[in-house]
């Protein structure tokens, strides 16, 4: 009888990288995502202003609660400024250094060229009109201006969505992370979360209907990668096998992912329920996410089975994770004081 | 909405948000503010390891100390093993940074250094310097290196404490020195609950306990003192307890420890008293045998047959390990050299006879030196060793066992040196002195002088007749080994000539164990390797400490007592001369004792709690334990804390012990102790090691207990010098210790004690050198000099320090061999029949017990067969306890050593799990016929069927897994002290006996820990 | 140099009046550099090792690791022997000191680096805890403390070494099993270990070139092990803080 290999002590390792990470990059991508979506808009006059406008916001809050995610997730953030002193150039994490400033800088500039009249609009008595009113100025919109940032902007978005996908990809050491599918499902989720946030801060049923259409091609090139990933794991690619490994591990993680991935396809196939649909695009996001760095750290390199990480319930897990949104919804709430209640009122 | 409303539903919106983000991100800020207001790792690459001890140049090999820190040599007690290591401390803190081996002492080094080698320089050769660190590497194992968080223990008992309600509460109040040993030597309400006899009153070596029953001893034996082993400073209580006080109830932990395979040595080696026992000489083996005992994984000495077991398997040795479960002896990358044989629990008897039987079959013994009957014979033939296998012993009538002796056919005159009876080549018979070469087997009779005609035979060939009494299948189909891999061991066993041995222990602590263990252990007969070179070796013993020594004379003392009287675990006198016997005998039925009467065995820490509580032979009034612990250790123990905790059943129970552990928290007092490296001891190795060393226990750090008003550590030596002062005994006080010329020395501290018994170390045969000042520097034992010229003689206290400087006094490798011989020999012959064993009664059954060793399944006390009391239908597993290589039973709250294995699981053969649907990670409970433990299953192909495995030192009930509370405070739990599972507590009662009882070996009395029937569940 | 550092530098200066012989040692290298002379690796003769764990409480003791968190572990096996019978295997892990460290090039402040002599080790004054290297090291070698908030591994004891002195685990390693030298040296321990016998790196497709090598290395331990996982290693969690 060949009985298998049983370890009689193994070793438990916590995961170096915490929710916070999850975290960072659930709201990255949900930002450059959204924003990508603003685009055609501001930059090219076409689409809907409405939807542009509900993206740009999504784009704003959850870009400038990023960073501060990131931070979190250092074990020493007071060091971040070594970041900058003695940058590494072979890592991709150093050049993400300069390119999320970059992005999320350029991200802010831009949103206030474009919503420098819906500030002007804003602007009067209160803390919060007063605000808007420096913000707004004389309310001019510069249509040159906000080109040049958009551009440089999305540079910056695309080199952040470069970089968090390579930064995992490169690491041969995780093989659920070591492959190209990876960024591109990174970018998928994003995109399928930035459509799905807009649509939940737009009541226009037009731009509602457009978002939703992202939402819905989002989230079917995710699914496909998702399947690309396990046809992979059947082909013997070291990847695609870590991921089936980790589906047999957690099926019903596994099986809520792919259902909140297939969910808003079916909703939107129905034409129905669009912020649903929106929802359920950013819960896909951070789940994939979620699977993608708590379940790849849960492979051991060498020991058998699974490290069995349980969500701590302190700032170190689920108490991170509700500060982070707690981030989100702060900015959201700083935003829409600053803002007119609709749009299309300037 | 209105705008107050939509305002105040944002505000509230805006405080929750901020608030979530607030906490969760209160951690990050937290780290902030830690990078700006702690200070992190003191070194950029090291962190916080600290500075070295000492910097050796590579090249030059010149030495360095570092002067905050201290090495000096010392011993641990991780285990029973007691290496010598290497003690680093931070003078400043008084804490110990790290431990690591002695190079000297061979119990820690593969290869030590010549004890002449200065301390400077045996520092350098644990260093890189020309890579001797490689081969000098002096190690301390894995709870040798963890140990050291005992000093430091939150759960350490610092001031002596006297219980607050009832025993077992965990409430104490500390209370001071003089307290104390006021309260245990005068007595009286001393818990409200009555009057209680102190020392002093129980100190009568006058009054009979019961006049009725004279055999039994004055009322001094009413004072029973348990200790562990022979630690170093077990001697100091024997002196108290057998001969201040005047108690003959004094024992170690033997009883439970590794008694059936000490009795069965004994047996072989014709010594029950002192119990010498063999041991592979590993170095030079070809073959080794275990059978119960797993080297490495366990086994004493641990580390070293560790260390040795790893040389064997670069060499070309083979090594067998019989266990019902794999452990860390076994190791895939040795390959073939090393074999796990699976067996049935409890039947290394059978596989043992089974080999013996094909011994016989295919004469494959050593003829050659059986034949030598006397040890001059033996010398002429080259053998090493001489053994009885030609005597003749008389097999028949009311003599049988008994061995023929000269003045039995007239040769001489009945005495002492009467001879034994060989035949000679012409088959008559001779005095065994008179025969160089005498005929193994023979049966017939023979006439005595007396006219008598009596049946005889050989030793040898009552052996073969007992291993002819079952076939070779029967042998198999009872341990579940196939028939022709016992012929193959059998066969491997006798083809290495003497460089083959057998050895058991732990693993024959069954009902039957004795048994089994004396037929493994003859295998050794029958080649012939007692103190042959890479044979089976007695040790090297120790150099005389506490002793009649050169210097001083440490044992006895004008006023000495000799202690009287039966002893409570009945193990000194046979049942056949007490006055229950005669009673009996005179109403015609003389058998059985209400108890069994143990005439074979040394005392038994296992049997004296019983006893007591049984009040049987005669009710205890008081108990002190020191550093050991029954209740955890003794199987089926647990079902007796009911009695121990009624103060009516045993009125007064001290504890000396650093910890608070099953058995004590049942005591009225405890008296703090020392810990490790805190404390005196001369100890030495248990045995595997054939050459002669002696190692040095001093306090390398200070006591962290409190200390008496003359400043002397709260310890076991200044508690009995207290009590002995104030009780007036003898042996104890300004003229306790007599030197060589007659001149009288104080006992008033341990260090008179210990410093003296260095002196007779140092004296021993060749005196040592005088220490220079740079060993004494170099190895701490500067804190030593101001005791070490207060206490000793000018012209010895330089070579004390010596000594201490080194951990000790090591032979070392000149002391092995002598040719093919070891140095060390044991003279007596190997008992192939035991005459004493042979003569001795079954107390309970009346029934002589075998003179050779034979194959017998386990049974109670009265030789019912424990099968048919507890059907395998019924309890269709055998429970097994294998020892954690991590763990001992006392190690348990070391963090470092839990966070490696933080519970023990109990592991189940595949095929049994698989039939009871059990996999691993269920919670199962096991069942047996005396309790039932709950734990983790472990499912192992690595485990014999029909077994179920518990590794020992978890599963503990205190020693940090309970909270106490001392003075109303809580003293915090270990964190995790209590996982996992004690298999002590399936232990089983023998239903054969009355009252409070435990299975146990029926022989030697062993506490029974292994082949425990259960049964197993889902829990 | 740091403060601590110097301190006992000067702790040594004082001692040499105790020690007996000789003239002062030459003066060590600091600790980042190292001397390219040397490439100090080790070999592990799982023959000998009887998996007691000395090394592993020995390094936690010697490089104060928070519990719970190691440079180095010994895992233990119940594996099918040649004969499908069952057998005991022990595989003992530490830092390799990859002679190619995946870990270094993805740091991003160049905290991590390798000496010399072939050392890596992480500047804890320098790391921002960021975790990637702890990611991109193939043996699970690295953690991030949790006391100090930075990355740690295995130093091969680099303050003994540099002292003349052995690692720990090395030192206190019963089986003898744990060989450290220098594999510059042909006559060093390990190197003549490495040319007597086939000892064999783990994960050798991981490209790494592992200086930590091993005798009697079973195929089936070599990579990431696939077996049944230890139903205790999870309830480490109730022994450490
Ligand atoms: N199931 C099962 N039972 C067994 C065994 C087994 O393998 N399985 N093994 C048996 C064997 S072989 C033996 S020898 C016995 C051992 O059993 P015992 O000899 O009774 O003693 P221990 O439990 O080892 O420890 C005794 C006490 O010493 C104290 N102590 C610990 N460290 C120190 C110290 O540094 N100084 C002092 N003064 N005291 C200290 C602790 O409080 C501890 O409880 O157990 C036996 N019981
Ligand atoms: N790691 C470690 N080492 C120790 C100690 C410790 O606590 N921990 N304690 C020391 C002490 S006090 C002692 S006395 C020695 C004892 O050392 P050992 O005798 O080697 O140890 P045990 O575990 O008591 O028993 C040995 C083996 O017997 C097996 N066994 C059980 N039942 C049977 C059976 O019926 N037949 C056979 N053939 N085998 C059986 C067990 O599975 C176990 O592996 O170890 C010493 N060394
Ligand atoms: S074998 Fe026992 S005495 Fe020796 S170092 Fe290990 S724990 Fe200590
Ligand atoms: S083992 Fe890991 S940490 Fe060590 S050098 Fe190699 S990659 Fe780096
Ligand atoms: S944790 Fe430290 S050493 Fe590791 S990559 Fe990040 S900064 Fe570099
Ligand atoms: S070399 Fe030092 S740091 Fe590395 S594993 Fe050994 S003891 Fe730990
Ligand atoms: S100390 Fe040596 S023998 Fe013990 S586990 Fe570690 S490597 Fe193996
Ligand atoms: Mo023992």
């Amino acid at each position: 009888m060949n009985a298998p290999i049983l370890e009689l002590t193994g070793f438990a390792q916590d995961p170096a990288w915490l929710p916070w990470a999850v975290q960072y990059f659930f709201l990255v991508g949900i930002s450059l995502g959204a924003f990508l979506l603003t685009l055609p808009h501001f930059l090219a006059g076409r689409g809907s202003a409405e939807a542009a406008r509900a993206a740009l916001i999504a784009a704003l809050i959850t870009g400038i609660a990023a960073p501060i995610a990131l931070l979190a997730d250092l074990h020493q953030p007071l060091r971040f400024w070594r970041f900058y002193l003695s940058p590494n150039g072979s890592s991709w994490m150093a050049w993400g250094a300069f390119f999320l400033p970059a992005y999320v800088g350029g991200l802010v500039a831009y949103g206030w060229l474009a919503l420098r009249p819906a500030f002007a609009a804003r602007a009067g008595k209160g803390l919060a009109g007063r605000i808007a009113g420096l913000l707004g100025g004389d309310g001019a919109s510069w249509p040159q201006r906000l080109k040049a940032v958009g551009v440089f902007t999305a540079v910056g978005a695309l080199l952040v969505a470069l970089y968090t996908g390579s930064e995992l990809a490169v690491v041969a050491a995780r093989p659920l992370w070591h492959t190209p599918l990876l960024p591109l499902g990174l970018l998928a989720t994003a995109i399928a979360a930035g459509a799905g946030l807009a649509t939940l801060l737009t009541g226009d049923p037009a731009a509602r209907t457009l978002l939703r259409r992202a939402v819905a091609t989002g989230s079917a090139a995710a699914l496909l990668v998702f399947i690309a990933g396990l046809f992979a794991g059947f082909a013997g690619a070291a990847s695609g096998e870590a991921q089936l490994a980790l589906v047999a591990h957690r099926p019903l993680a596994s099986v809520v992912l792919v259902l909140l991935l297939a969910a808003p396809l079916l909703l939107t196939w129905q034409g129905g329920a669009p912020s649903l649909a929106g929802l359920l695009a950013v819960v896909a996001a951070w789940a994939w996410r979620w699977e993608l760095f708590m379940g790849g750290q849960r492979l051991p390199k060498s020991g058998a089975g699974f490290y069995d990480y349980a969500v701590p319930f302190g700032t170190e897990g689920l108490l991170g994770v509700l500060g982070s949104t707690g981030l989100v919804v702060l900015i959201a709430l700083a935003l829409h004081a600053v803002l007119p209640a609709r749009a299309g009122r300037a | 909405m209105t705008t107050k409303r939509r305002d105040f539903l944002k505000g509230a919106g805006v405080a929750g948000a901020a608030a979530t983000f607030a906490v969760g991100y209160s951690h990050t800020a937290h780290q902030f503010l830690k990078g700006f207001l702690e200070r992190g790792a003191t070194d950029p690459i090291s962190g916080n390891a600290p500075a070295p001890e000492f910097q050796v140049d590579p090249v030059s090999g010149e030495v360095r100390l570092n002067p905050d820190q201290q090495v000096s040599y010392t011993v641990c007690m991780g285990c029973t093993t007691l290496c010598g290591v290497r003690v680093r401390v931070d003078k400043r803190s008084d804490k110990v940074l790290r431990v690591a081996g002695n190079p000297y002492d061979c119990l820690s080094a593969s290869d030590p250094l010549p004890f002449a080698a200065p301390v400077l320089a045996s520092f350098a050769a644990l260093s890189r310097f020309g890579e001797r660190g490689l081969g000098h590497r002096a190690t301390a194992c894995g709870r040798g290196n963890a140990v050291l968080a005992k000093l430091d223990s939150p759960q350490r008992v610092r001031v002596p404490l006297k219980r607050i309600g009832p025993r077992g509460a965990g409430q104490w109040a500390p209370i001071s020195f003089e307290q104390l040993v006021q309260e245990v030597v005068e007595g009286g309400d001393l818990f409200g609950e009555g009057h209680v006899d102190g020392l002093r009153a129980i100190r009568d070596l006058e009054t009979p306990i019961d006049p009725e029953q004279p055999e039994l001893g004055p009322r001094a034996n009413q004072l029973a003192v348990l200790t562990p082993f022979d630690e170093g400073r077990q001697a100091f209580v024997r002196r108290f307890a057998l001969n201040a006080f005047g108690t003959v109830n004094f024992a170690g932990h033997r009883a439970y420890c590794g008694l059936t395979m000490r009795s069965a040595y004994a047996a072989l080696l014709d010594d029950w008293k002192a119990q010498p026992h063999l041991k592979p000489d590993f170095e030079h083996a070809e073959f080794m045998l275990f059978v119960g005992t797993a080297p490495g994984n366990a086994g004493n000495p641990f580390k070293r047959q560790g260390a040795q077991m790893a040389d064997a398997r670069t060499r070309s040795a083979k090594v067998v390990v019989v266990d019902p479960i794999l452990t860390n002896a076994d190791n895939l990358a040795a390959a073939d050299r090393v074999r796990w044989l699976p067996i049935r629990p409890g039947t290394d008897g059978a596989l043992a006879m089974g080999m013996i039987r094909w011994i016989f079959e295919h004469e494959a013994y050593d003829a050659a030196f059986l034949q030598c009957p006397n040890p001059q014979a033996a010398e002429a033939a080259g053998q090493p060793s001489w053994s009885n296998a030609a005597h003749l012993v008389i097999a028949s009538g009311p003599e049988a066992g008994r061995f023929l002796r000269g003045s039995d056919l007239g040769f001489t005159t009945a005495g002492a040196d009467d001879p034994f009876v060989v035949l000679d080549g012409t088959g008559r018979p001779r005095k065994h002195t008179d025969v160089a070469a005498a005929p193994l087997f023979h049966q017939g009779e023979v006439a005595l002088a007396n006219g008598e005609r009596v049946a005889m035979a050989t030793s040898l060939s009552l052996l073969r007749a007992a291993a002819f009494e079952h076939s070779l299948a029967d042998y198999a189909a009872a341990c579940d080994i196939p028939a022709e891999t016992i012929a193959g061991l059998a066969h491997e066993f006798t083809s290495h000539g003497k460089r083959a041995s057998a050895d058991c222990h732990g693993g024959t602590m069954g009902p039957n164990g004795f048994y089994a263990a004396y037929a493994v252990t003859m295998l050794n007969a029958l080649v012939g390797n007692l103190n042959a070179k890479g044979g089976a070796a007695v040790g090297g013993g120790k150099f005389k400490s506490v002793a009649p020594g050169p210097r001083y004379n440490l044992v006895s003392f004008p006023g000495m007592v000799k202690p009287r009287g039966a002893a409570l675990a009945r193990n000194n006198l046979p049942y056949e001369k007490t006055t229950e016997f005669k009673r009996k005998q005179a109403a015609g039925r003389p058998y059985p004792s209400h108890q069994p009467w143990l005439a074979l065995s040394p005392g038994m820490g296992s049997e004296f709690l019983p006893a007591a509580l049984n009040g049987y032979p005669y009710p205890l009034k008081a108990l002190i334990m020191w550093s050991c612990n029954p209740v955890y250790g003794v199987a089926g123990m647990h079902r007796q804390v009911g009695p121990l905790a009624d103060p009516r059943v045993l009125p007064l129970i001290v504890a000396i012990d650093p910890f608070i552990n099953e058995t004590n928290t049942y005591a009225d007092y405890i008296v703090p102790d020392s810990v490790l490296y805190e404390s005196w001891g001369w100890a030495g190795a248990w045995g595997g090691t054939v050459t002669k060393g002696s190692t040095a226990r001093w306090p390398v750090v200070a006591p962290r207990q409190a200390a008496t008003a003359d400043g002397e550590p709260i310890a076991m030596e200044s508690f009995f010098i207290a009590v002995a002062q104030r009780l007036g005994l003898p042996g104890f006080g300004d003229r306790a210790i007599t030197d060589a010329a007659g001149n009288t020395h104080p006992l008033n501290t341990a260090a008179d004690y210990y410093l003296r018994a260095g002196a007779n170390v140092a004296f021993d045969s060749q005196p040592v050198p005088d220490a220079y000042d740079t060993d004494i520097a170099a190895s701490g034992v500067t804190r030593l000099v101001p005791q070490l010229q207060a206490v000793l003689k000018p012209e010895e206290w330089r070579k004390v320090a010596y000594l201490y400087a080194r951990g000790g006094r090591f032979a070392g490798a000149a002391d092995a061999y002598d040719g093919e011989r070891l140095r060390h020999r044991y003279p007596r012959a190997l008992q192939i029949h035991n005459e004493q064993l042979a003569r001795a009664r079954n107390s309970i059954t009346g029934e002589r017990f075998r003179g050779v060793p034979f194959w017998q399944p386990a049974v109670f006390a009265d030789g019912t067969l424990l099968d048919a009391v507890y059907p395998p239908e019924a309890w269709p597993l055998r429970a097994v306890s294998t020892k954690s290589q991590l763990q001992s039973a006392h190690s348990i709250g070391t963090a470092r050593l839990q966070q490696i294995q933080p519970t023990n699981p109990i592991a189940l053969n595949a095929e049994d799990a698989r039939a009871l649907g059990i996999e691993t990670g269920d919670r199962i409970r096991v069942v047996s016929p005396g309790g039932s433990v709950v734990g983790i299953a472990l499912v192992r192909a690595g485990v014999a069927r029909g077994a179920v495995g518990i590794e020992h030192g978890f599963g503990h009930r205190e020693l940090g897994a309970r909270a106490h509370r001392v003075g109303g405070a809580p003293v915090p739990r270990a964190t995790g002290a209590g996982n996992g599972v004690n298999l002590n507590e399936l232990g089983c009662p023998d239903p054969s006996r009355p009252g409070v009882t435990l299975l146990a070996d029926f022989v030697s009395g062993a506490a029974a820990r292994q082949g425990l029937p259960v049964r197993v569940e889902r829990a | 140099m740091n403060p601590s550092r110097r301190d006992f530098l000067k702790g040594i200066a004082v001692g040499a009046a105790g020690a007996a012989v000789g003239a002062p040692a030459a003066a060590r290298s600091a600790q980042g550099e190292g001397d390219a002379k040397h490439r100090w690796g080790m070999v592990v003769d799982l023959r000998r090792c009887i998996g007691c764990q000395a090394c592993t409480v020995a390094c936690g003791t010697e490089n104060h690791t928070p519990l719970g968190q190691y440079r180095t572990v010994v895992h233990q096996f119940e594996i099918p022997g040649a004969d499908g019978r069952p057998r005991r295997a022990s595989l003992p892990r530490l830092c390799n000191h990859c002679a190619e460290p995946p870990c270094i090039p993805v740091c991003p402040v160049g905290a991590t680096f390798q000496r010399a002599d072939g050392i890596v080790l992480v500047d804890n004054t320098r790391c921002v805890g960021c975790g990637y290297c702890v990611q991109a090291c193939p043996y699970d070698a690295r953690f991030v403390n949790a006391e100090l908030g930075t990355a740690d591994k295995c130093t091969f004891c680099v303050h003994r070494v540099d002292a003349g002195l052995l690692p720990a685990c090395v030192e206190t390693c019963v089986g003898s099993a744990r060989i450290f030298g220098d594999l510059n040296n042909p006559d060093s321990s390990v190197s003549q270990l490495l040319r007597e016998h086939e000892a064999l790196p783990l994960k050798p497709a991981a490209g790494t070139a592992p200086q930590v090598r091993y005798i009697g290395l079973d195929g089936r331990l070599q990579d990431k092990v696939t077996g049944e996982p230890s139903p205790i290693a999870a309830k480490l969690a109730e022994v450490t803080p």
